[in-house]
């Protein structure tokens, strides 16, 4: 076998190989990750999958351009060949005086981001937690027979970054996570069937509750049995925590910096002024202790922050990387996200979240003489940042005066992000965390288009 | 560069996968280790049989290998849709145009003594555009994608596309907002087969099938669909985005009629799920990279064409919505409700275009859609995109002539 370098030891190799090529100024990024998955059918593990990957991530700034190239041949030769490529790459793109490389040290946070052995555990008790799922979602009721896809889901990495202009640092991180669809059948002859999903993740084992994902997939497939469909009409409508993280996740990209440099952010020059209703704040907190995609530093090496972004319905600011931040002469967030070490930094969120309220929403639900309550979202992917207008299919549970009347089917919801946000009327005291970080409570909207028969 | 390997082991019921990047013989051991490691107790090992390589058929042509176009070449096409776009209008407010390429090299041996390869080129070169009217800001979108070479990305094609995105997104601001109710549709042949790919494709997956979770689950020789509605996957079409020549484990790519004249006639399938289902191998077991297992899934869907004028379906609505162009879309498939994105549609007055409509959306159950479809165009049209399944991305095409469907909820607001 070809002498594996540590992983240290591979950075230096490609910070030696930049300097011998004589460019101006680089970064390695490395990441080596493990992760596996488990997968079961009626009862038993039907497929595991172990995963191994390391590589680097080469960028090179010269004369203000910038190259980029990656590759997983971790010889010396594999690297020095990356390397030559990021400085041909620096060579062709347009130059901007704003591009730079992380110069400033990082602070020591510990964010409680990793637990050794996560992905060591025994086949036997990964499959486990994944049966967990199903039986809890059986025990709900008799209607739920079959499991469309359960998957246990794990992963431990570390992540290096090292630049010529003097930043050195790692993290290593784990990451647990466990979903299912439960599928409930009528039992009547050629019975109506429904699909009910839940996830959650932690980074630690014993923080994952596999009852609760099982019992929550189980209800949300129960509940939609005897769908029918509904007029086309006006209603209020409510978003469980799950359902608002939905659309927060969509809302995400209006807060890059870059889209709003490019003028494709619907909050391009709105700092200071009111896009939300005063209910809503919303925070990006890369330092949440355990959070799903809290890090000391983003993917190039910038301390990450923690930021309030919407603060009681006012804008206060972007998500940034060097660049941007620069061309809007601030601080960067550390908000330059990269999901490995094949991609280039993007601006995203961290931990993502609408602050927790003061509202009742059980409360405001049963104020409302009719309601919609969400129960799934179709197409969230085709939401418009630029334009912010969506228009989604739907399932969920038409309420009278808080109470359920049946639950509907093929049914769309439309509207547009900015009118979301200010005739948000309820906002929660039940804030909840799930995948990807984001977090949300119950939200109230005043008043949304549903189309229907 | 990312090279890696994958290796699996079946024994009885269960799967086991081990996968990494590998540089030579060793790490590949070392991985093959790892996978036999979890069914070693109690499984027998049989002698494998030493691979035999053949070849298959291949189904695209490049006679530009993008590897050797210079970047200047490839930055000149980005320049010129940027020049063009913001060249046709003054309400353009941002272009950005991007160039991607791959090239995948496939090896796949299995210890039934098969050894095939394949090399797919593929190429994506997208223009999207940012147009802004008082404080209306809308998007327009064209990509030209293939497996294929570099010729593929002429002059005259980047222009297109260009002009294509930039005239959606002008249209777009203009245009008034979708009104939500339920009208007769016509979907123009240009409008690309996502319909196809939402409300039908997914739901004949073989894997789904075996679940018997499909709303097509044991329908095989039932009517499921209008008699004027043949659907077929190809993934055999020449230089399409879904087109390879052997499929993720190594099974020559196929032309399956899925539906014929409205009867199901067999499911997309991988090995595994050819077996358990009793029906042939379609050559559909796909997979992202060697980093995942294959899975059912489709490669280019079309509804074939059929025998009306399109002008004539488009004649015969007095009141409706004509869509011109559609987006993305997500099914879920055990109930068959789906969902798609339309970024360009008009209504219909009189049989006649009218007014740009923005900002629908259409909904409804695959199988009770595709009974219902009652005139089906002698045209045909192509869209292309990435499919997401089980979190892996799979390039596809999809396709289908001009359509008539007389009742479907559409999605859009109310004043």
């Amino acid at each position: 076998m070809s002498e594996r370098l540590t992983n240290e030891a591979t950075v230096d190799t490609a910070l030696d190989a930049l300097r011998s090529l004589g460019v101006a100024t680089g970064e390695v990024f490395l990441r080596e990750a493990q992760s596996g998955s488990v997968e079961i059918k009626e009862g038993a593990i039907e497929s595991a999958i172990a995963r191994g990957e390391r590589g680097v991530g080469i960028r090179v700034l010269d004369e203000q351009r910038l190259g980029f190239a990656y590759t997983s041949d971790l010889s010396a030769d594999g690297i020095r060949t990356c390397a030559d490529t990021a400085r041909r790459m620096s060579g062709v793109t347009e130059a901007d005086p704003d591009l730079a490389l992380a110069k400033k040290a990082i602070d020591d946070a510990d964010l409680d981001i990793y637990q050794a052995g996560v992905v060591d555990r025994p086949l036997a008790e990964r499959g486990a937690v994944a049966l967990t799922v199903e039986e809890a979602a059986r025990a709900v009721d008799p209607r739920i027979r079959q499991f469309r896809k359960t998957t246990y889901s794990d992963s431990e990495s570390t992540t290096i970054i090292a630049t010529t202009t003097g930043v050195r640092a790692s993290y290593r991180e784990s990451y647990c996570g466990v979903m299912t669809s439960a599928v409930a059948t009528e039992t009547s002859p050629g019975g109506e069937r429904q699909v009910g999903y839940h996830g959650e993740a932690a980074r630690r084992f014993a923080e994952l509750d596999p009852v609760r994902v099982g019992q929550r997939a189980a209800q949300r497939a129960v509940e939609k049995l005897g769908s029918r469909p509904l007029a086309t009409q006006k209603l209020p409508v409510v978003l469980d925590p799950w359902m608002a993280m939905d659309l927060l996740r969509a809302i995400g990209p209006l807060f890059s910096a870059d889209n709003v440099l490019k003028g494709r952010s619907l909050f391009a020059g709105k700092v200071g002024q009111r896009v939300a209703n005063e209910k809503i704040t919303i925070v990006d907190d890369a330092r949440k202790p355990r959070g799903l995609r809290s890090a000391p530093f983003d993917g190039e090496g910038v301390a990450t922050t923690t930021r309030t972004l919407i603060d009681r319905g006012s804008l206060r600011g972007y998500l940034t990387s060097l660049k941007t931040a620069s061309k809007l002469h601030i601080d960067p967030s550390g908000n330059a996200r990269r999901g490995g070490y094949g991609s280039p930094a993007r601006i995203g969120p961290s931990n993502l979240f609408v602050a927790a309220g003061s509202d009742d929403a059980e409360g405001i639900v049963r104020g409302l003489d009719h309601a919609l309550a969400v129960t799934s979202l179709l197409n969230l992917h085709t939401i418009d940042p630029v334009s912010g207008e969506f228009s989604l299919g739907a399932t969920g549970n038409y309420l009278e005066r808080g109470g359920r009347v049946h639950p509907a089917e093929g049914i769309t919801i439309a509207g547009n992000l900015t009118h979301l946000l200010g005739a948000v009327v309820g906002v929660g005291n039940d804030l909840v965390f799930g995948p990807g970080g984001l977090g949300s409570p119950t939200l109230v909207i005043s008043e949304l288009s549903i189309g229907g028969a | 560069m990312d090279q890696g390997a994958g290796i699996r082991v079946t024994s009885g019921e269960r799967t086991t996968y081990a996968n990494g990047n590998v540089a030579d013989v060793d790490d590949l051991i070392a991985l093959a280790g790892r996978a036999a490691r979890s069914v070693a107790d109690g499984g027998e090992l049989h002698e494998a049989t030493p691979p035999e390589p053949d070849s298959v058929p291949r189904h695209s042509t490049v006679a530009i290998d993008p590897r050797s176009v210079a970047v200047e070449r490839k930055l000149g096409l980005l320049r010129r849709a940027n020049e063009v776009a913001r060249g046709l209008d003054p309400r353009v407010q941002q272009v950005t145009a991007s160039y991607g390429e791959s090239v995948q090299e496939i090896l796949i041996a299995n210890s039934d003594g098969l050894l095939r390869t394949d090399t797919r080129v593929r190429l994506n070169l997208a223009v999207h555009v940012v147009a802004k009217q008082g404080e209306v800001l809308e998007s327009g979108f064209e990509a030209l994608r293939g497996t294929a070479g570099f010729e593929m990305l002429t002059d005259q094609a980047v222009e297109q596309a260009a002009t294509d995105a930039t005239r959606r997104a002008v249209l777009n601001v203009g245009a008034d907002p979708a009104p939500a109710g339920t009208y007769t549709v016509v979907l123009s042949s240009e409008a690309g087969g996502t319909l196809i790919h939402e409300s039908v494709g997914h739901g004949l997956e073989a894997d789904l099938n075996l679940k018997g979770l499909s709303v097509y689950s044991g329908r095989i020789g039932q009517k499921v669909a209008s008699e004027l509605i043949t659907v077929i996957d190809d993934g055999t079409d020449p230089d399409r985005r879904g087109t390879s020549a052997i499929d993720d484990e190594g099974t020559p790519t196929n032309r399956t009629v899925l539906i014929e004249n409205g009867i199901l006639r067999t499911y997309l399938s991988d090995r595994k799920h050819a077996e358990k289902l009793g029906i042939p191998r379609s050559g559909n077991g796909r997979r992202e990279s060697f980093r995942y297992l294959p899975i059912c899934r489709m490669t280019n869907t079309m509804i074939a064409r059929g025998t009306s004028e399109p002008a004539e379906i488009l004649r015969s609505v007095k009141d409706g919505v004509f869509v011109k162009k559609m987006g993305g879309g997500q099914v879920d498939v055990v109930s068959g409700n789906f969902a798609f994105e339309i970024t360009e549609c008009y209504r219909i007055r009189d049989g006649k275009l009218a007014e740009p409509l923005r900002g629908a959306t259409l909904v409804g159950q695959g199988p009770k859609l595709m009974s219902e479809i009652d005139m089906v165009g002698s045209d045909l049209g192509y869209s292309t995109g990435t499919c997401g399944k089980d979190g892996q991305g799979a390039p596809v095409a999809d396709a289908q002539p001009t359509i008539r469907i007389p009742s479907v909820v559409v999605g859009g607001k109310l004043k």
